[in-house]
């Protein structure tokens, strides 16, 4: 249970930083979305008796909210700028955690009351955000995305407004760390300040890379392979779980810089199909 | 009377302790100049974004303790930390030229890979070196006070930080605007594609800029050691954090500009480390910059890359 829940949200952790990287925005304010509505889910549900349900619409309107106002800076920035922001919330969120004892601090946030089917609940949630992504996609946004990626003056020499379009991904990509920060919560049941450090978004980045950013498939079966299967290893080689992914991380970018799964290669997978 | 005395007095020590602090952070800061200076190096000749260059001078920070430790001979253990500083840099090379040499891959490549590498290295000193527990430096190394005036003290490191800082800044600037290998720097710089072809070779060149990345790491490791005294595998991640972060509130790239923001972050997180308690002092520095670069995301002196 624990191996397919957490490749679930890692999943949806994964889509939320896919989805702006459409049009090169590494938007890692993400993870510090997910440690607010995550802490938050967890006080709400502990301290004041909410229920999953509006806890998780609550946090998915939080991490839309949040990530929306802090993009109309960087909705159009450079990558690094993007990427800088990101770490410096995710930084800042954290020292607050550790520092405020309503949240347990260092010690942790306990009892927080653990969902009956989460695995039903994560996979029913994770088909919705799918078909939502997968429609986005596959529309004039998503469309309008990718020239972005490619050019973005001749994005918006074709009439396109990459700002608007980076507003709008990292709003989406807020909405949906928000509900995985929830997920997260109610699947552990604890929190603790330490999760959300570099070593998830290092995490995040080897599940997107080697999966592949051309297409949000990737990231499933890299989510699956790469945050699943260290849970069923001896210690003694899942303690060195990020040792492999950065080598796996170096190696993926200086042979497949595009991921193992590729938009073309699906494609081609589908004509090889059709054809037959 | 009395009070008013009494308030001078006060007043005069919160002088003392404010000066203390920014001395303090004038040694820091000469540190995230170097940094900055080697970071943007590998910006602009190499075209690389280099998250990992300050876990490499982590690496040679923990090459010194164990010269150190095993000798006690000062003069190998700068010997050491340098040539492990150049190794590191100049072995990352290959890696890096293979990622840019790969058709539609972006600066954003050489960030990704940088991270990647960057996770190797924490995780091998976190499993290996030293059984993964912090290091220390002796306190021969570290050196005791040299000036003291009230609260004021100045060490011995903080003294090696400033004129080392100003030395290396120094030989560095007149290296890129006197001689002629920062010509051919500044030639790749500004258009890497018409200094090629104008016949400047960009594999010897850019395998300078490591070479003298790694040499520059090698002095920052040195003098890091000496001013902080410890080192842990954490400490290269926050590092870098800071380095990207002033790199980008100067303007990535930008030379001159990052000599002026590494100077401020070091007084800026010393005061606020005076001042604040806790590791909200950590916080401080990082508002700032955050508010910096939310306001002008292409960075305050202009970026030389975009």
């Amino acid at each position: 249970m624990y191996f397919l829940g957490f490749s679930m949200t890692y999943i949806l952790m994964a889509w939320s930083i896919y989805l702006p990287y459409r049009v090169k925005h590494l938007h890692f304010l993400a993870v510090a979305t997910m440690a607010v509505t995550s802490y938050m889910g967890g006080i709400l549900s502990v301290n004041f008796g909410w229920s999953f349900l509006p806890t998780l619409l609550l946090s998915i309107v939080i991490g839309a909210l949040i990530s929306y106002l802090i993009s109309h800076t960087i909705g159009n920035a450079p990558t690094f700028t993007v990427v800088i922001v990101g770490i410096t919330f995710v930084f800042i969120i954290k020292t607050a955690i550790e520092n405020t004892d309503y949240l347990g601090g260092t010690i942790g946030l306990f009892g927080i009351p653990v969902l009956d089917h989460p695995l039903i609940i994560l996979f029913a949630f994770l088909l919705v955000i799918g078909y939502f992504l997968y429609r986005i996609d596959h529309s004039r946004i998503g469309r309008a995305a990718s020239v972005i990626f490619t050019d973005e003056n001749l994005a918006k020499s074709m009439g396109i407004k990459p700002k608007q379009i980076g507003m709008l991904f990292q709003t989406i990509s807020g909405g949906i760390a928000g509900s995985a920060g929830v997920f997260y919560a109610f699947f552990v049941g604890s929190l603790f300040p330490d999760f959300f450090t570099f070593h998830l978004i290092g995490t995040l980045m080897t599940i997107l890379f080697i999966g592949g950013y051309t297409t949000m498939w990737g990231v499933i079966p890299a989510a699956l392979i790469l945050r699943g299967v260290p849970m069923i290893l001896p210690s003694s080689i899942a303690s060195w779980r990020l040792l492999i992914y950065g080598v796996l991380l170096v190696a993926i970018i200086a042979t497949k810089p595009k991921g193992l799964i590729t938009k073309k290669m699906l494609w081609e997978l589908l004509k090889k199909r059709s054809g037959s | 009377m009395h009070i008013l005395e009494e308030a001078f007095r006060a007043r005069g020590k919160l002088m003392e302790f404010f000066i203390a602090q920014v001395l303090n952070g004038l040694s820091l800061g000469s540190i995230y100049v170097l940094l900055v200076t080697g970071f943007n190096l590998m910006l602009l000749v190499a075209k690389i974004i280099q998250f990992a260059y300050p876990q490499f001078v982590v690496i040679s920070m923990y090459a010194t303790w164990a010269v150190l430790r095993a000798t006690n001979n000062v003069i190998l253990a700068i010997l050491v930390t340098i040539v492990v500083s150049i190794f590191l840099n100049l072995l990352s090379e290959p890696i890096f030229r293979r990622i840019t040499s790969i058709k539609g891959t972006d600066i954003n490549a050489t960030f990704v890979a940088s991270i990647g590498l960057s996770m190797v290295l924490v995780e091998i000193m976190s499993h290996s070196l030293n059984q993964g527990f912090p290091i220390s430096f002796s306190d021969n190394w570290v050196g005791g006070s040299v000036f003291r005036y009230g609260i004021i003290n100045i060490s011995r490191s903080s003294i090696f930080a400033w004129v080392g800082g100003i030395i290396v800044v120094v030989a560095f600037f007149y290296l890129l605007y006197r001689t002629m290998v920062g010509r051919l720097f500044r030639a790749i710089a500004e258009n890497r594609h018409v200094a090629k072809l104008f016949g400047i070779p960009i594999f010897k060149t850019s395998m300078m800029s490591y070479l003298i990345a790694g040499l520059l790491g090698g002095f920052i490791a040195l003098l890091l050691s000496m001013l902080i005294g410890t080192a842990s595998p954490w400490l290269g991640e926050s590092v870098a954090l800071k380095v990207l972060a002033v790199s980008i509130v100067a303007g990535l790239g930008n030379l001159k500009g990052g000599l002026f923001v590494g100077l401020a972050l070091g007084v800026v997180e010393s005061v606020a480390i005076g001042y604040v308690a806790g590791s909200w002092s950590n916080v401080i520095a990082f508002v700032i910059m955050l508010i910096v670069i939310l306001a002008k995301p292409k960075g305050l002196f202009g970026a030389a890359v975009e």
